[in-house]
């Protein structure tokens, strides 16, 4: 029997908005637990939420990258339910008028694009943190409160590939929108897989298991792809497929049982009293939407446009602060692929060898971009740019100085003064002429070693090994 | 010294005329809530009062709040100052926050004296059912009649004439309920007029920050300092606020007023109807224009369950934060489930415990479009033809309650006419968020009765004047259990 899976994603993501979703306390990290709190958060008698402007803009911003109807009657409701970690007794959501419904988002796939519906995204609030001990549990509430969107997919995906592609074009969106950090390992996005399967041909849907608990992008293809095998395997024995929640371990590679579905819960839903409906005007959408900060996929397209490989462009778009920092670069430097390549390369190395972040680089985007400029210009190795580039680093000095206390000297690649050198490095090499004549390719690696001795790195080692090809071919 | 008993027009004369300080009100009335026998009282703040009162010493002649001593009832936060709402669940609580209106009346130099109970957690209309029992009407030296609820304690106090007016919450009646029953001035003013920040919620679409007095300008006055948008409160309005007071006095003629004719049919006590029919004339005779308002039978036969159901079901939701964890009584368990089971089991009356299983039950799944959607629609209903007959006329008029005030071993008829209508009729300037105001009409055995007014949305300055108008014909202003008059009506 063959089976298709089906896979659909609810996906948290966490604001990082300055204040929380309804109260006025910073939304922001703090090691010491319950600092960021205000009254409201801790669900004190006589509380009143507001609305957070911000959320509301960056949840506009996010639908409008999905393609989505957008509500402009902005409305609240209560889901009621009693946990340890959920402050008033009940979580403020959007349960019946979300703000945005009916979007897509394209990933690609082996057999080229393929879109994926959104059912619908709305905002909410985080719960308190909750870490529980042998005999007691603490609760943090600086996360109570924290503006969440939740993303909610159709059930459209096959793959734990496409299921990965998917929730990557989320954080990409997320992230670019400048409304999360979107980061699965440290929870500001959280994803939660909803997987069924069912042989191929049939029309219901096979039992539901969600799995939670994902803390990587490369943990929801080995989650998916895992339970799809595992519910497989479940069918070919003969046995059902249980509704249930597992959780990914990550240890063993596998999903764990956490609770069987009983009946579904009942969650009192009723439209939130103490937020009467916003109407929000066509110009707060459309500024909204028009003071987007550029998405991922305009600025891949336009990196690719300046040069960029696929890999160089994904590999910058990956970190924000390495794009923003590249795109300071751009408008001073004249080969962006270059640029790129000193980036992700040079830079990344440095960094990796001395434990920092871009944000730390003391030296700005427009300087690598001089040095670029200048190895284009002046004609420099690749190792003389990035002998520059070390100097500048470590003692903050500007390319030129660099340069010139570095004693490098601009390669020559006028023909007759690297002629100059070729004869001579001949004369002297005979043995070396006979031996690259007899097809000993290494022969002419040594023959542009010696011209650059020679000339003190002042040849350009391209045009050097083509003028001795010549050379040679005339002996 | 008896200056307490003076209408807070003349208090304020006094203290700008330095005949009294501050310091000597809020002490004179701090004794007389330590000596009161009616149980109106859940915290007395002597030393905070105190040592603020001594602070006021330059009197503020343009502020008729200055200095004058109030109390607020126990569902109000109030920063340091233990906070319970006469439940058990939260006993021991002490808010970190204050509510607007608490700070706007400090910002005016008024002076908390305390807090006053309350039905536990403002559900009920009797003053009977707050964790430290029975709360009675000064009225009623025999303690066998109510003294209404759930503002008991607020009303209590201003009835004691031990100050000149004291904040209480409105969701159903809770203000002008009791008002009629404790001879005062009852004011909620419309929806989001004043901010409920800080009011513990019961149904917050219901609910109103209200208060009692002994005098309709008292009403306005205080009105002047605690109306306003709140950006603490997202429901409060921007509507510009006025001078409450500017229209009192002025004639009234020409003003349409529209007698509810289902609740004056539906009342059973001849002596009511003839102190209704000559307030009606009183009216007549100033060039009011009477008409007579039908709201439908069925719709007024239907305002009690609907306000049961929804508040029941915004109730539950709004109080699902008193699980023990926070704030209030912590009782150990071994989950949080039982940490949570302990705390509500043991921290809510029964009669709090049956309102959350109404009102769960309203909002579950296979109930909602039955119960609270259905509710919600009646709701539509009335308050669209409450609006409708506010085109016709400017204020709609009915008895506040069908007669004095009830002995606590009255058994009503829970299905009766009388009291579905008559006894719950007040609901409706709820549901609709409109102004309404009761004040005193006649007393009857020394027991005082009410009568109504509500208004249009924002229409409160207009309100205050019919109602001053109206008061001035009764001749019951500064009415009060110390100040027992008969009345002109």
């Amino acid at each position: 029997m063959n089976f298709e899976a089906i896979i659909g994603l609810e996906i948290h993501v966490e604001q990082k908005t300055a204040s929380k979703m309804f109260s006025s306390a910073p939304n922001s990290f703090s090691r010491e637990p319950n600092t960021q709190v205000m009254p409201l958060d801790m669900a004190f008698p006589g509380t009143m939420p507001t609305v957070n402007k911000q959320a509301v803009i960056n949840a506009i911003r996010v639908a409008n990258a999905l393609h989505m109807e957008i509500d402009h009657v902005l409305t609240f409701d209560r889901k009621n339910y009693f946990y340890s970690d959920l402050p008033k007794g009940f979580q403020i959501t959007q349960q019946f008028h979300p703000i945005g419904r009916n979007g897509y988002v394209e990933v690609d796939t082996s057999l080229g694009k393929k879109r994926i519906g959104i059912e619908r995204i709305h905002m909410e609030e985080d719960t308190c943190k909750q870490e529980h001990f042998l005999d007691y549990t603490l609760l943090d509430y600086n996360r109570a409160g924290v503006p969440l969107i939740e993303i909610v997919s159709l059930p459209e995906m096959s793959s734990g590939l496409e299921a990965r592609e998917y929730a990557e074009a989320i954080r990409n969106i997320v992230v670019y929108t400048n409304t999360s950090d979107g980061k699965m390992e440290e929870g500001s996005l959280r994803c939660d897989c909803n997987i069924s399967i069912r042989p191929i041909g049939q029309k219901e849907f096979g039992t539901k298991v969600e799995v939670k608990n994902i803390n990587s992008f490369k943990n929801i293809e080995l989650a998916v792809d895992y339970e799809i095998k595992r519910q497989s395997k479940l069918i070919l024995s003969g046995s059902k497929v249980e509704q249930e929640t597992r959780r990914w371990d990550e240890s063993s590679s596998r999903t764990i049982l956490m609770r069987k579905k009983t009946d579904a819960v009942d969650y009192k839903y009723f439209c939130e009293p103490n937020i009467a409906p916003i109407r929000l005007s066509d110009e707060f959408v459309n500024h909204a939407i028009e003071t987007c900060p550029e998405l991922y996929d305009s600025k891949k397209e336009r990196y690719l446009s300046l040069g960029l490989t696929v890999s160089d462009a994904e590999i910058i778009l990956s970190s924000k602060s390495l794009a923003s920092y590249f795109e300071s670069g751009l408008s001073s430097v004249k080969n962006a692929k270059s640029l790129a390549n000193f980036l992700i390369v040079e830079i990344n190395a440095y960094l990796n060898k001395n434990g920092k972040k871009i944000e730390d680089l003391q030296m700005k985007c427009p300087t690598l971009s001089e040095i670029v400029n200048m190895g284009e210009e002046d004609k420099l190795t690749h190792k003389q740019c990035v002998d520059i580039l070390n100097r500048v680093l470590e003692t903050n000095v500007s390319p030129k100085l660099a340069k010139e206390q570095l004693n490098i000297v601009s390669q020559a690649s006028d023909d007759a003064t690297i002629l100059e050198f070729v004869t001579k490095v001949l004369d002297a090499n005979p043995q070396s002429i006979i031996d690259f004549k007899a097809g000993k390719d290494r022969a002419l690696g040594f023959l542009v070693g010696q011209i650059m001795k020679e000339s003190k790195g002042k040849v350009n080692p391209a045009a050097a090994s083509k003028l001795l090809k010549e050379e040679i071919a005339k002996r | 010294m008896d200056y307490l008993d003076l209408p807070l027009l003349e208090l304020h004369k006094a203290l700008v005329n330095k005949e009294v300080t501050p310091f000597d009100l809020a002490k004179e009335a701090l004794n007389r809530a330590h000596r009161d026998e009616n149980n109106a009282f859940e915290y007395l703040c002597d030393e905070e009062a105190l040592s603020f009162a001594k602070t006021l010493t330059e009197p503020e002649e343009d502020n008729v709040l200055w200095g004058i001593p109030y109390f607020a009832k126990d569902n109000f936060s109030t920063k340091d100052i233990p906070t319970c709402a006469s439940s058990d669940i939260l006993s021991g609580y002490v808010p970190v926050y204050d509510a607007t209106v608490i700070e706007l009346l400090r910002d005016k130099k008024a002076v908390l004296l305390g807090k006053t109970t309350l039905d536990e957690l403002a559900m009920g209309g009797t003053g009977m059912t707050g964790h430290l029992g029975i709360t009675y009407n000064p009225f009623d030296p025999s303690k066998e009649r109510m003294v209404g609820g759930s503002s008991c304690g607020s009303a209590a106090s201003v009835a004691a004439s031990i100050v000149p007016f004291a904040l209480g919450s409105d969701t159903g009646d809770s203000v002008r309920k009791p008002a009629s029953l404790a001879g005062l001035v009852g004011f909620k003013p419309t929806w989001g007029r004043i901010s409920r920040y800080g009011l513990f919620p019961f149904a917050p679409s219901l609910d109103h920050v209200a208060y009692f007095s002994r005098d309709v300008i008292s009403s306005a006055l205080i009105l002047d300092v605690l109306a306003g948008r709140d950006e603490k409160d997202a429901t409060s309005s921007f509507v510009p606020v006025e001078k409450y007071e500017e229209n009192i006095g002025k004639p009234i003629k020409g003003m349409k007023v529209g007698i509810i004719k289902e609740v004056y049919d539906s009342l059973s006590n001849q002596a009511t109807k003839k102190h209704f029919d000559s307030a009606i004339e009183a009216l007549k005779n100033s060039g009011v224009e009477i008409k007579e308002i039908s709201l439908g039978h069925d719709l007024m036969e239907s305002l009690y369950a609907t306000y049961f159901v929804i508040s029941c079901a915004e109730a539950t939701s709004n109080n699902a934060n008193l699980d023990g964890i926070k704030f209030g009584p912590y009782r150990a368990g071994n989950s949080y489930e039982e940490v949570m089971n302990k705390a509500r089991t043991q921290g809510f009356s029964e009669l709090i415990k049956r309102r959350f299983v109404i009102g769960s039950y309203c909002l579950m799944k296979e109930n909602q479009d039955e119960l609270f959607l259905r509710a919600q629609k009646n709701r539509a209903k009335i308050v669209d033809e409450v609006n409708k007959a506010l085109k016709e006329v400017d204020f709609l008029i009915a008895m506040a309650a069908p007669g004095i005030a009830p002995k606590f071993t009255q058994k009503s008829d829970k299905l009766s006419r009388e009291y579905l209508i008559a006894d719950n009729h007040l609901c409706i300037g709820n549901f609709a968020g409109l102004p309404s105001i009761t004040i005193p009409l006649y007393l009857e055995n020394d027991m005082p009765v009410g009568i109504n007014f509500t208004g249009r949305a924002f229409e409160e300055k207009e309100l205050f004047q019919i109602a001053a108008a109206l008061e001035k014909e009764t001749g019951l202003a500064g009415l009060s259990a110390k100040n027992k008059k008969e009345g002109n009506l």
